[in-house]
């Protein structure tokens, strides 16, 4: 088995460290286009999709060993074995914050920093924890996607609609970028969402960066601030953005957070 | 190309579309929306505008935008046919189709939704949900049963496997007690032969006996045939001497059953490349069953056909027959017909396990047929046909002899750790006129080894202490040791050991419990001058 096949792994740019970018639920690595150029500047840069995202080899998705995000992690680490020779800069938005927090615990060796885009530890609610979200409205949430997927099928692109404003963006991309297979990606939407890796927290040695959107829907601020208090070497850095991609939306904002705090972290040694 | 202008806010066409028209700021900041959305939400403009379009998704629909289209209108600037419950302003959920497209100008950007009311259709998807839901609950019930069904075969084939190396252990362990009391039958035969009162005492007991040995002996070979352990030492031998011979042995059993058998047997030699000695088995065990399930007065047949490529052997009687229901499963262990209909013969059920065993392992096979119960049956036995060989070794028993002649005043070691088994062994020999002497461990042999300077030494293999080989082969390096008779004795009769026994220095293999007869003639043999 290839990891680079499995993973869909790219490596570009050249820099003396090398960054690690690990994409979020609901997408590929397609999201990281607003912010790698800025970041291909300092850094060797690696993206990949998670199995069961993007065009990774969806044979490979074994519910049992993705039932847990320890899955993803374990994956995470032999990509970095087989594309890095030293330890990376590690970059994961939403639940792939998470997937790394788990692989910098297991191998804090393999890692230099961590870059957490909109991290959380836990959606739901829980006695004074604010997740934000109730196991109702996450039921809700696996329903709307039931209904969403439902015409779809890998093969079948779903009805499209065209994208004036770009029009160098072919028709047929409509939707494509997430197209991802929809029993897979129901499934992952529950690992992600019904997780709860607060107890992980405490044993990450390796530095962290938080990067929380100022109004972010799924991580709200209480969070940020939650995994502030409970990580050892972290830092919290608010960005004014709106949602919960900002490393999308304020993609230079994001890059001068990251930038910035590697830097903080060369002074330190 | 004149195109007409698009609908815009005030307009008209815009306030009156057949769908809802929105325009939102790229933060989700509603700018505008028209009439038709405003009717279906039940709002007034003042309660729209102004607000994120997220507060008017249900939760699910706030996750599903902010995780799939908040990406795609960044990546791609629009998304198609995104299905979102709104919330009415009385808090029902409307199901709704949306289109979005972001517009990106110099001067102004901002999502343009197109809102579709998707009420009937979501019914009639859910339908569809609900359907595929029960399949895939059906489908994991399903996959769910047979894994439980695969653990539970697996926990069958672990319990099966238990229980062969049970019955192995169980058939050694059976062996143990049986040496020391065929010891002691051998013995009061002696003391006693004047004494008539206990001349027919002991012929039930040594009866009995031989048949309890037979009975774990064919225990201890199903055991090895169905853990594979079973080597056959093959050499062309002729089938019907082999009958001829076991006839004989069975002799006194057919005669006190009352029963006639009759042979019918090729004149030439029957050649097939086989093991004489489990052959013997296969006939004796299937003569034993016709002897056992014929009333007195019955007939048993045994012929042996010949063709070009096969040999075919049957035993017939006109005994109880089989039912039906029962022919499938009669070469399954412990398939007994139940309590063999009130007839007191008792047994296992292996017998007939075992000849399949042994004839399979000859690459042969048995089959069983009855017209039903009381109509006797038939068992015929298919042996492929060896090429026809000079010099037929038709069995490699060893020549029987009586002990009436007084041997040599031998001394004998016997040594085994059982202490029954090596003192009446002792008692034994005594009688029949040698000088033996019980060893219970291998050093002990070893030291009074020394002392005695044995002509024979009979050694049980498995000691506690030293094994029997190691004996053997430290006996073999005494000055006494080089020029007297090994015997090796052990409950496994298997090749290996055979073989394992000749490497260490011994002269010969016995399987316990010893014959004393094979034994005497042995030693005559070897010892003679």
């Amino acid at each position: 088995m290839s990891v680079r096949i499995r993973n869909n792994v790219t490596v570009s740019g050249e820099g003396p460290a090398t960054m690690l970018l690990a994409h979020g639920f609901g997408c590929s690595q397609n999201m990281w286009r607003f912010m790698a150029p800025a970041l291909r500047q300092r850094f060797r840069i690696i993206t990949f999709d998670l199995v069961g995202s993007g065009d990774s080899d969806a044979s490979l998705y074994d519910r049992k060993k993705y039932g847990t995000l320890q899955g993803y992690a374990d994956d995470v680490i032999e990509i970095i074995d087989e594309f890095s020779t030293g330890p990376v800069v590690f970059v994961g938005h939403s639940v792939s914050a998470m997937i790394g927090l788990l692989a910098t615990i297991a191998a804090p060796q393999r890692f230099l920093a961590q870059i957490m885009v909109g991290p959380s530890p836990c959606h739901i609610n829980d006695g004074d924890y604010v997740g934000g979200f109730s196991r109702d409205d996450i039921d809700e949430l696996l329903d709307t996607m039931d209904s969403n997927y439902l015409g779809w099928s890998r093969g079948m692109a779903p009805a499209i609609m065209g994208a004036p404003a770009q029009p160098e963006l072919s028709v047929d991309l409509t939707n494509s970028f997430c197209r991802n297979d929809p029993l897979i990606a129901r499934h992952f939407a529950k690992v992600t969402f019904l997780s709860d890796y607060r107890e992980a927290l405490p044993k990450a040695t390796v530095p962290a960066l938080i990067l929380q959107s100022s109004d972010d829907l799924i991580a709200p601020c209480s969070v940020g601030q939650y995994m502030h208090q409970t990580m050892p070497d972290s830092e919290l850095v608010i960005i004014d953005n709106i949602g919960h991609c900002p490393h999308m939306s304020t993609p230079a904002a994001c890059v001068a957070a990251i930038t910035a705090f590697v830097d903080r972290l060369a002074a330190r040694e | 190309m004149n195109m007409p202008a698009p609908p815009r806010p005030g307009d008209e066409r815009f306030d009156r579309a057949a769908c809802g028209l929105l325009i939102a700021e790229l933060d989700g900041t509603v700018r505008e929306a028209n009439q038709t959305l405003l009717g279906w939400l039940g709002l007034e403009r003042h309660e729209l505008v102004g607000r994120r379009i997220l507060d008017f998704f249900s939760i699910g629909g706030r996750l599903f935008h902010q995780t799939h289209c908040v990406p795609l209108l960044q990546m791609q600037a629009s998304v198609a046919e995104v299905q979102i419950d709104m919330l009415r302003k009385d808090g029902v959920r409307l199901s709704m189709l949306i289109n979005i497209v972001r517009e990106r100008r110099a001067d102004d950007s901002f999502d343009a939704f197109a809102i579709f009311l998707a009420t009937d259709r979501r019914s009639y998807e859910r339908e569809l949900l609900a359907a595929r839901k029960s399949a895939e609950a059906e489908l994991d019930a399903r996959l769910d049963a047979e894994e439980k069904l695969l653990a539970l075969n697996q926990q069958l084939f672990a319990a099966d496997r238990r229980k062969d190396e049970f019955l192995a252990t169980l058939a050694h362990e059976l062996r143990n007690p049986l040496a020391p009391m065929r010891n002691i039958v051998t013995v009061l035969a002696q003391q006693l032969a004047a004494d008539h009162r206990h001349t027919s005492s002991l012929k039930i007991l040594d009866r009995q006996l031989a048949h309890l040995t037979h009975l774990v002996d064919d225990l201890m070979e199903i055991s090895r045939v169905t853990q594979g352990v079973v080597e056959l030492r093959r050499l062309p031998v002729d089938l019907a001497a082999i009958v001829h011979q076991v006839m004989q042995d069975l002799g006194d059993a057919v005669g006190s059953a009352g029963l006639l058998v009759t042979l019918d047997l090729p004149t030439a030699p029957v050649v097939v490349d086989a093991d004489a000695t489990r052959l013997s088995q296969v006939v004796a065990n299937l003569l034993t069953n016709a002897i056992k399930y014929t009333p007195a007065g019955g007939k048993i047949w045994l012929d042996i056909t010949t063709s070009d490529d096969e040999i075919r052997l049957s035993v017939r009687d006109t005994g109880i027959g089989i039912p039906a229901e029962s022919l499938g499963t009669i070469f399954d262990m412990f398939s007994q017909l139940k309590p063999a209909l009130e007839r007191a013969q008792g047994g296992l059920g292996i017998g007939l396990a075992l000849v399949r065993g042994l004839v399979t392992l000859h690459g042969g096979s048995i089959e069983a047929t009855s017209a039903g119960i009381g109509q006797g049956s038939e068992f015929t036995v298919l042996l492929p046909r060896a090429l026809p060989v000079a010099g037929i070794g038709v069995s490699d028993a060893p020549q029987v002899c009586s002990n009436a002649v007084a041997p040599p005043l031998y001394r004998i070691l016997i040594v085994d750790d059982n202490v029954d088994a090596a003192d009446t062994m002792v008692m034994a020999m005594e009688m029949f006129g040698y000088d033996p002497r019980p060893a219970y461990s291998g050093t002990q042999a070893l030291r009074s080894g020394d002392a005695f300077e044995p002509h024979v030494v009979l050694l049980d293999i498995g000691l506690p202490d030293l094994n029997g080989y190691e004996v053997a082969r430290r006996i073999r390096a005494t000055q006494w040791g080089r020029s007297a008779l090994l015997v090796a004795a052990t409950g496994w009769g298997q090749a290996a050991d055979r073989q394992l026994a000749r490497e260490a220095g011994f002269d010969h293999h016995m399987t316990k419990p010893v014959n004393f007869d094979t034994l005497q003639a042995l030693i005559r043999t070897s010892l003679a001058p």
